[in-house]
C-alpha cells in the first residue's frame, strides 16, 4: 500500500467527482407528479370529511413527496447507498420517536381530563 | 502509482479504507452539506415533536375550546375579501415552492452542461420563486396576527353558534365571524405556528440570499473559470430541503 506525501497527491478538500447531465426529463417528470399529488391533497381535503383515514392519506402522500424531492430533486437516489443510509436511517429512527411521543400526547389528554 | 499523470485519477483508484479517497464518492462540500441537512431536519423534527404532542393532547373537534380547524382560520386569499377560501392560499405558496425547486434543478442540470447563461437564467427563476413565497408567507402571517392570533393566547377556540355558522357556509361564500363564533382554545396553538412556519421562512430567506450570492458568483464566471459548477449542487441541496420541510409544514398544519 502506497501514502501520499507529495502535496497535490491526496487534496480530499477539493476532490470533485465527474457529473454528467441526464436530461431533464426526470426532472419534469417528478414535477408533474408532486403537483398532481397536491392538488389530490387538496381535493381529498374537501371531498372526504376528517377522519383518521383521511389524515393517514395525507401523512401517505407527504412522504410520497419527499421520496421524490430526497430521491429524485436531490439526487439521493443516484447517489452511493452508503450514504443514503447515513441520511436515511437516523431519520427512521426519529420518525419513530415523533409516533411514540403522539401517542404519548393523546395519553396527555386522557389524564388532563381525570 | 508512482507516476500518475492525474491526481483525480489516483484518488479514485486507492482502496476504500487507506485515506485519500472519498468512501462515498461525494466531493466534501458536498458530504459536508448532507450532514448539515440531516442536523437541520432533527431541528425540525423537534419543532414537530413539540406540535405534534401539543395538538394530539388537544384533540379536534368541530365544535371545540380545543385544538381549533385549520379551515376555520387559514381561508383568506389576496383581494378576495371576506370569502371563505380554506387551503387555497397554501395550495398556491406550496405550487411557487415546487415550482421554484424544478427551476433550481435545472440550474443544477445546466451547470453539468457548463452552460453558464441557463445557469444564470434558472437561478434568476429560482430567486424569484423563493421572494414570491416569501411575500405570500409575510401576507398571511399579517392575516392571521389580524384575525387576533398572539403568541401568549388563542381565540379561535369555535363555540357550538360558530360551528354552526362555519358548517353553513361553502366554498367561496362570503364569511365572517359573528359575536360568540369564537372563544378560547389551547394557548400554544398561534406561537408553534409562528414558530415552525417562521423558522421555516427564515430558511427560505437564508436560501434565497445563498441563491443571489451564486447568482452572482455564476455571472462574474466563478465557476466557469473553476471548471465546474458543483456550487449550484450545494445551494440546490438546501433550497430542495426548505421545499421538503414545507411539504410536511403543509401536511401538519393545514391539511389535518
Amino acid at each position: 500500500m502506497e501514502f501520499y506525501n507529495k502535496p497535490g497527491d491526496y487534496d480530499a478538500i477539493n476532490y470533485i467527482p465527474h457529473t454528467e447531465s441526464h436530461g431533464t426529463k426526470e426532472l419534469w417528470k417528478t414535477f408533474w407528479l408532486l403537483l398532481g399529488i397536491t392538488v389530490l391533497d387538496f381535493v381529498i381535503y374537501f371531498v372526504m370529511p376528517a377522519s383518521g383515514w383521511r389524515n393517514f392519506i395525507f401523512i401517505f402522500f407527504g412522504l410520497v413527496k419527499a421520496y421524490y424531492i430526497v430521491g429524485a430533486f436531490m439526487h439521493l437516489k443516484h447517489e452511493k447507498i452508503n450514504l443514503a443510509l447515513v441520511i436515511l436511517v437516523p431519520m427512521v429512527f426519529v420518525l419513530g420517536l415523533i409516533s411514540g411521543l403522539l401517542y404519548e400526547g393523546s395519553a396527555l389528554e386522557v389524564m388532563k381530563s381525570l | 502509482m508512482a507516476n500518475h499523470t492525474s491526481t483525480q485519477a489516483s484518488f479514485e483508484n486507492q482502496p476504500t479504507w487507506a485515506g485519500g479517497r472519498s468512501p462515498f464518492n461525494v466531493s466534501y462540500g458536498k458530504l459536508m452539506m448532507w450532514i448539515f441537512l440531516l442536523s437541520d431536519a432533527f431541528t425540525f423534527s423537534t419543532l414537530l415533536v413539540q406540535y405534534g404532542t401539543q395538538r394530539f393532547s388537544n384533540v379536534v373537534t368541530p365544535i371545540t375550546t380545543k385544538w381549533p380547524d385549520p379551515a376555520s382560520i387559514f381561508n383568506h386569499f389576496p383581494f378576495m375579501h371576506g370569502l371563505h377560501l380554506p387551503l387555497l392560499f397554501v395550495s398556491v405558496m406550496t405550487f411557487i415552492l415546487i415550482l421554484s425547486s424544478v427551476t433550481m434543478v435545472l440550474a443544477v442540470e445546466a451547470g453539468h452542461r457548463k452552460s453558464k447563461a441557463e445557469v444564470a437564467r434558472y437561478m434568476v427563476y429560482t430567486i424569484i420563486g423563493g421572494i414570491a413565497f416569501l411575500s405570500c408567507q409575510a401576507w398571511e402571517w399579517y392575516t392571521f396576527i389580524h384575525e387576533g392570533a398572539r403568541l401568549d393566547g388563542n381565540t379561535f377556540g369555535i363555540t357550538k353558534q360558530g360551528y354552526d355558522h362555519l358548517t353553513s357556509v361553502g366554498f367561496g361564500d362570503h364569511f365572517e365571524w359573528a359575536d360568540g363564533d369564537r372563544t378560547f382554545g389551547p394557548v400554544p396553538f398561534a406561537a408553534l405556528f409562528f414558530i415552525v412556519t417562521g423558522f421555516h421562512g427564515f430558511h427560505v430567506f437564508s436560501g434565497v440570499v445563498i441563491n443571489v450570492v451564486v447568482y452572482i458568483m455564476t455571472v462574474r464566471g466563478v465557476f466557469e473559470r473553476r471548471g465546474h459548477y458543483e456550487m449550484i449542487e450545494k445551494a440546490g441541496l438546501y433550497w430542495h430541503f426548505v421545499d421538503l420541510v414545507w411539504v410536511f409544514v403543509f401536511t401538519f398544519f393545514y391539511l389535518i
